[in-house]
């Protein structure tokens, strides 16, 4: 069990993470996705010890690491980026000095060396020195040097950067059968594999979490849209007006046109609807030849570019209304009221923005998603209260309707599912 | 600790820092040896240390260089740090691996002892003290040495700061007279030279070591929160 709360790391004015919070259960392998430099690594290195939040707290298996590191490093196995290791000594020396390291009794450390070897596959490496080996081989070293000790966490930051692919879907399914006994947190910014591996997945841009959740979900919220890619032969030029004939319709739009006659549209319709059935029925009466319809997938892939570009979207407008109060800030009460008209707009327009770019024009409904509401609420509210008192009439309203905007959202959410 | 200091043994015995070190130091040992006892036939052990002193000056930085700034810059010292070994262990491992370096060279000093002893009578109590004092400013040396290679990843500058401060400590006595009360190598000529142990210099060096131990500590605990 790791539990990181409000936790914030700044460099300077910089902040690197900022007041995120989050849990790992145990036996739970939990997948940290984003950007470069988005906060990733320095996350994992606060969780290890290696470096000291600047506020918040960090418990792993209910030990503080800042005031007792020694009890939760212990329970601690990491695999840092870029695997660093001591280049002099063999395979079989490093994984034993990091047992050494690890305080494992000296009676067990032979068998513990042994046990960690055979299950990285480093049999036959293993009295070679570390810098006569490749790149593959240092990877599993460095998470040799991670197991071996059995700790019940295992931290991997980027565990499968610079593998080839046989040697990647090893790693997989050996952090898989890790995550039967252990509690493992990795990062990567590969899509497919965190949704292979993890069993929940943690989306962090610019220091903030945008979203926690299972990639399943992570990826049904990405489909808001419905859509339909078909290429038909269409000779009456009558593909325009179906969008009129059938209802549940929001867009058509051209994307190829075949030299052979064909074109290739892109449908987006209503989420609910199938509406592959009424094409089938309708185009053939329209004198329009189906050659080809799909129903367009989304990975994970979208699902985080959505959470990343909308979240981005939304920072950019609460720095605007925070900067045109600041600039309009003589007479507060007359900039309360401007503030809460400009900030309604502004929500208004946002909501639109996003709706638009997603091209979801479903109603939201009033069933929620308990989860997330739980989770965006009080992060909002603590972040109201952190508010300076000279801001806090201003600002407060700014975050109060940021949660309420993102509360809807997980509503929305929640109605996708 | 002793998992570390292994480790660091086992790594200046394996690269050649160690050999160099230990070679370098026979060979300056010895050519003193050979110019300011055999030249004037003198009977005093003591005299050897009082120039090959001067090498140490050399010498010590090549084996403290590495020791956290190699670390650092490779990025290994991830691995030590996030292991459930404390800051102070994990320096003090270190700097007993160094020392140990730093004693066998002072004890095999032994050997032109012996060599003296077949040709005339030295004192053996002086000539001792003479390693004790020696050994012990090589300690202090090491100690600033670490705490030099703590404080920048680039092994080159923590080699260089290290030079300057001896540098600094050798001829800053000749320039400011009070200094030299301050200065580590004076130090070990007021006393342990003429076969005398003075308390106040023991103190001097011993508290220099631990002072730069502390130093060394506090750098990486503090690295935690501006890294």
């Amino acid at each position: 069990m790791v539990e990181v709360n409000s936790v914030t790391k700044k460099y300077g004015k910089f902040k690197a993470v900022d007041d995120i919070s989050f849990s790992v259960k145990d036996h739970e392998i939990m997948g940290f996705l984003g950007p470069n430099g988005a906060g990733k690594s320095t996350t994992m290195n606060m969780i290890t010890g290696y470096i000291e939040p600047t506020s918040g707290k960090i418990i792993v298996n209910g030990y503080d690491i800042s005031k007792s590191p020694k009890k939760a490093k212990i329970q601690i196995g990491y695999m840092p980026e870029n695997v660093p290791l001591y280049n002099d000594l063999t395979v079989r020396e490093f994984i034993n000095y990091m047992a050494e390291l690890k305080n494992v009794k000296r009676k067990e450390r032979k068998d513990e060396v042994n046990k960690v070897i055979e299950e990285t596959g480093l049999q036959d490496v293993q009295k070679k020195l570390i810098k006569k080996i490749s790149r593959g081989y240092k990877q599993r070293v460095s998470m040799a040097g991670a197991l071996v000790g059995n700790p019940d966490i295992l931290i991997l930051d980027e565990p499968t950067v610079g593998l080839d692919p046989k040697q990647i879907t090893e790693i997989r399914s050996l952090i898989k059968k890790l995550g039967k006994s252990h509690t493992i947190i990795l990062s990567s910014h590969i899509l497919s594999e965190v949704s292979q591996i993890c069993e929940k997945v943690i989306i962090i841009n610019k220091g903030k979490i945008l979203a926690i959740d299972t990639p399943e979900n992570l990826e049904k919220q990405a489909q808001v849209e419905n859509s339909i890619i078909i290429t038909v032969e269409d000779k009456n030029k009558k593909m325009d007006t179906i969008g009129k004939k059938i209802s549940d319709i929001n867009s058509i739009e051209l994307i190829k046109d075949n030299d052979d006659g064909t074109k290739q549209y892109l449908i987006v319709a209503k989420k609910e609807s199938d509406i592959r059935k009424k094409l089938f029925e309708i185009l053939p009466k329209e004198d329009i030849t189906i050659f080809e319809l799909k129903q367009s997938e989304t990975t994970l892939e979208d699902a985080f570019l959505k959470v990343i570009n909308s979240k981005e979207a939304e920072i950019k407008k609460e720095e605007k209304t925070n900067k045109k109060a600041k600039a309009e800030g003589k007479d507060e009460k007359k900039e309360e009221k401007d503030n809460t008209k400009t900030e309604a707009k502004q929500k208004a327009e946002a909501k639109t923005k996003v709706e638009t770019k997603s091209n979801a024009k479903t109603e939201t409904k009033p069933k929620a998603n308990a989860n997330s509401k739980t989770q965006t609420k009080p992060k909002a509210e603590t972040k109201a209260k952190k508010q300076t008192v000279a801001k806090s009439k201003t600002d407060t309203k700014t975050n109060a309707t940021k949660a309420t905007k993102t509360s809807k959202k997980s509503t929305q959410k929640g109605g996708n599912k | 600790m002793w998992a570390i200091t292994k480790k660091e043994l086992k790594n200046y015995f394996l690269s050649p820092i160690g050999y160099v070190y230990i070679g370098i130091f026979l060979i300056a040992c010895s050519l003193f040896f050979y110019l300011d006892i055999f030249q004037y036939l003198e009977t005093d052990f003591s005299y050897m240390f009082g120039s090959s002193v001067t090498v140490l000056t050399f010498i010590v930085p090549l084996l403290t260089m590495r020791m956290f700034a190699e670390e650092r810059k490779n990025g290994t010292e991830q691995l030590l740090l996030t292991s459930p070994k404390s800051i102070t262990q994990i320096v003090l491992g270190k700097f007993l691996a160094a020392v140990v370096v730093v004693l066998i060279s002072a004890l095999l000093t032994l050997m032109h002892y012996a060599i003296l002893a077949y040709f005339g009578k030295p004192d053996l109590a002086t000539s001792l003290l003479s390693i004790l004092g020696f050994s012990l400013l090589s300690i202090s040396y090491v100690s600033f040495g670490m705490f030099a290679s703590s404080i920048t990843e680039n092994q080159i500058i923590a080699g260089v700061i290290s030079i300057g401060f001896f540098l600094i400590s050798w001829f800053l006595p000749s320039i400011v007279t009070n200094a030299s009360t301050f200065s580590l190598m004076y130090a070990f000529y007021g006393s342990f030279m003429n076969g005398t142990i003075s308390i106040a210099n023991t103190v001097l060096l011993i508290s220099f070591t631990v002072m730069f131990i502390i130093f060394t500590i506090i750098t990486l605990q503090k690295r935690k929160y501006v890294k």
